[in-house]
């Protein structure tokens, strides 16, 4: 799975290195000088880039929306080159119930098939990250950090995760973005030190979990040409009798490809912001709960430490007293046995509501913004007719 | 909207019979539409061919409603043929319909696709197989025009009907059923990007911010307002003659706007809603920015 076709390419090269073009196998290619740069084995050209095929794309789509409002996610199959991450495949994974370990492994055996399947049409069988689709913006969760994190380790470049906001798509923005981990994040998680000392020393918020990487969309040339065939104007053969007129099309043809609907330009934006907005509440609900816990803990730890405490000075006091009267004091117990302090409880969850609330919030600006936009221009249109 | 060049083909249903014996009949084919993901697959599936082969061909799914027949989504199937002999990849087929099945539980099979625009007896044993697949239902066949025969890449639709004195498998005559492009509101936001870098350049597209997307959506209606008000006023001054489509379309259009709300309703209306939107937005940036300064202070403890 990890070999792709750049160390494919490699090793290739690494054949035909010492002793040059006689030996080399016909079967195999030799590479062009101007490629040989190219040529990245050990995954050493950084990703400026992610490109997405349009089959893909559409894929996603589809995925996202069939499971709406359930979140999904999928395996996205392609290859890294010179920089450019090309995603020109995908497939959806079956979806697994929430916070349940055994979901984990009919999963896998499912990729594992479909791989094996895609490979015998000549499919990309290259695994390079994976999508997640989402509602409204807020795509931070423990499961996805850590699927994130389990291909930071298998994958050439760590592998990248897509999030595809099915809300916002339908509403005529299309939202894709690419990302993946940051060094200090993947430093807390493998160390697993989410706990205030952790996250003080890598300066870890919620806003340094991921890091964006830009995304361009691609079609292979095969799909180009058809969508210029689907915005071509269809001319109807039928014979002018049966229709008395000659219809629209003595106006200049459009440009446009397919026919255009302009969701966009759609002013109620109102059921979606109540919808976010109770989003936003549920997340403060759960937030709130989450910081209410985390101080149970502190109020236990600091119990069990003024505890602790209190038992050595008793027993300094006990054994000085011992002293002065003659007796051999009595040896000092561990006090980490006596009385168990519990660990400090991890910081991750209550950041990454912070940053769903972030998310959902982000979404919200972003939809009033453009509504603020088109409200007062449906205004200066209504005053002026 | 339809796809390829409309076919001359007059395609006749033998009438629904009510008797007896044709009492649990499943209703007759009379239309497909077909999702672009579909067609999507198909020629990625084309380009992703080995070098001898002319044509892939690979299984349909979908659903059925009335007598429309809806694909949504296509897998490749393994298949080889010569001219006197073909084979189709029966246990690859069905691995694939599995793994397919386990996503989408809904999606049955509803057909097969080829490239290419030509039918022939292989065709017809393809198509008798995949009728064992779909029994009761008749079994589609789309073809995806990849050579341009008729300088597009076309898509048509088939159903078969079994010729001859004797039914044999590879004798049956395919008729034409007509086939349109269905997306959905989410569907319609990819292709647009799609067909963005299909015309650029580049052929590069990016996902754009809002802003753009409004302001080409914007650009774009007032382009064709213009249009229409250079046209009416051509015709008002009898440059052109009128085009009684137009004019109903143009009516149609026009009166679909809802009820006169008036200057005054119109501006109350505008105002309240934009009053919800302000407190929104003012909110939301309430909280993004309590959120920060929360995370911040998780730092400083």
């Amino acid at each position: 799975m990890a070999s792709s076709m750049a160390a494919a390419l490699a090793a290739s090269q690494a054949a035909a290195a010492p002793v040059p073009a006689a030996p080399v196998q016909p079967a195999q290619e030799v590479i062009p000088a101007s490629w040989a740069k190219l040529v990245d084995s050990e995954a050493e050209i950084t990703l400026r880039v992610v490109q997405l095929d349009g089959l893909a794309v559409m894929k996603i789509m589809k995925h996202s929306r069939d499971a709406y409002p359930s979140a999904v996610n999928g395996i996205l199959l392609g290859l890294d080159l010179d920089g450019v991450m090309e995603v020109s495949n995908c497939f959806p994974l079956p979806a697994g119930r929430e916070g349940e370990e055994e979901s984990v492994r009919p999963s896998s055996k499912y990729q594992a098939s479909m791989l094996r399947a895609l490979k015998e049409v000549h499919g990309d069988d290259n695994v390079v990250g994976f999508y997640q689709s989402t509602a409204m913006g807020a795509f931070l969760s423990q499961s996805f950090l850590d699927l994130q994190a389990s291909h930071q380790k298998s994958l050439r470049h760590g592998g990248i995760a897509l999030v595809h906001d099915v809300s916002r798509t339908a509403r005529g923005n299309t939202s894709l973005k690419a990302f993946r981990l940051t060094q200090a994040f993947l430093g807390a998680h493998k160390a697993r030190k989410f706990n205030v000392q952790g996250l003080i020393e890598r300066g870890l918020t919620f806003n340094n979990i991921l890091e964006e990487l830009p995304l361009q969309i691609h079609n292979t040339p095969l799909l180009d040409a058809f969508l210029l065939t689907l915005a071509q104007p269809t001319v109807p053969h039928t014979p002018a009798s049966l229709y008395p007129t000659s219809s629209l099309s003595d106006l200049p043809p459009t440009n446009q490809p397919l026919t255009p609907t302009y969701p966009i330009l759609n002013t109620a934006s109102t059921p979606a912001l109540t919808h976010n907005l109770s989003l936003v509440l549920d997340t403060l609900d759960d937030y709130n709960q989450e910081s209410s816990n985390y101080a149970y803990h502190q109020r236990q730890i600091a119990r069990e430490k003024t505890r602790a405490e209190a038992y050595t000075a008793k027993r300094k006091e006990e054994n000085a007293q011992r002293v002065r009267e003659g007796l051999p004091p009595l040896p000092e117990e561990d006090v980490s046995r006596l009385f168990k302090i519990p660990p400090e409880p991890s910081r991750l969850e209550s950041m990454l509501l912070l940053g769903q609330l972030d998310g959902y919030s982000k979404t919200l600006e972003d939809v009033t913004g453009a509504s603020m936009v088109k409200i007062y221009a449906a205004k200066a249109g209504a005053t002026a007719a | 909207m339809s796809l390829g060049r409309p076919s001359q083909a007059v395609f006749l249903q033998p009438p629904t019979a009510t008797s007896a014996p044709f009492a649990n009949r499943p209703s007759p084919v009379t239309s497909v539409t077909v999702h672009p993901i579909a067609l999507f697959s198909i020629l990625d599936h084309y380009l992703r061919r080995d070098e001898k082969q002319d044509r892939v061909i690979g299984t349909l799914l979908g659903s059925r409603q009335d007598g429309e027949v809806e694909v949504k989504s296509a897998f490749a199937v393994l298949h080889a043929e010569t001219a006197e002999r073909v084979a189709v990849d029966m246990d690859y087929h069905r691995t694939m319909l599995e793994l397919h099945q386990r996503i989408n539980p809904r999606e049955v099979i509803v057909g097969w696709y080829s490239t290419g625009g030509n039918l022939n007896n292989n065709s017809a044993l393809i198509q008798g197989f995949y009728q064992h697949e779909t029994a009761p239902h008749p079994a589609i066949h789309l073809s995806l025009d990849t050579d341009a025969t008729d300088g597009q890449l076309g898509v048509k639709t088939y159903l078969s009907a079994p010729v001859g004195v004797t039914p044999k498998l590879e004798n049956c005559v395919f008729t034409p059923v007509p086939c349109t492009l269905r997306y959905t509101n989410v569907e319609k936001g990819g292709l647009d990007l799609l067909s963005n870098a299909a015309s650029s350049s580049t052929h590069l597209a990016h996902p754009e911010r809002e802003m753009e997307e409004l302001e080409k959506a914007v650009t774009d209606v007032v382009g064709m307002l213009d249009r229409v008000l250079s046209y009416v006023q051509a015709v008002l001054k009898g440059e052109r003659k009128g085009d009684p489509a137009v004019g109903r379309y143009l009516l149609d259009t026009l009166s679909a706007e809802g009820p006169a709300l008036g200057r005054k309703g119109a501006e109350a209306l505008i105002g309240s809603q934009l009053q919800d939107t302000i407190m929104v937005s003012y909110l939301a940036s309430l909280v993004r920015s309590q959120v920060e300064v929360s995370s911040r202070l998780a730092l400083v403890t």
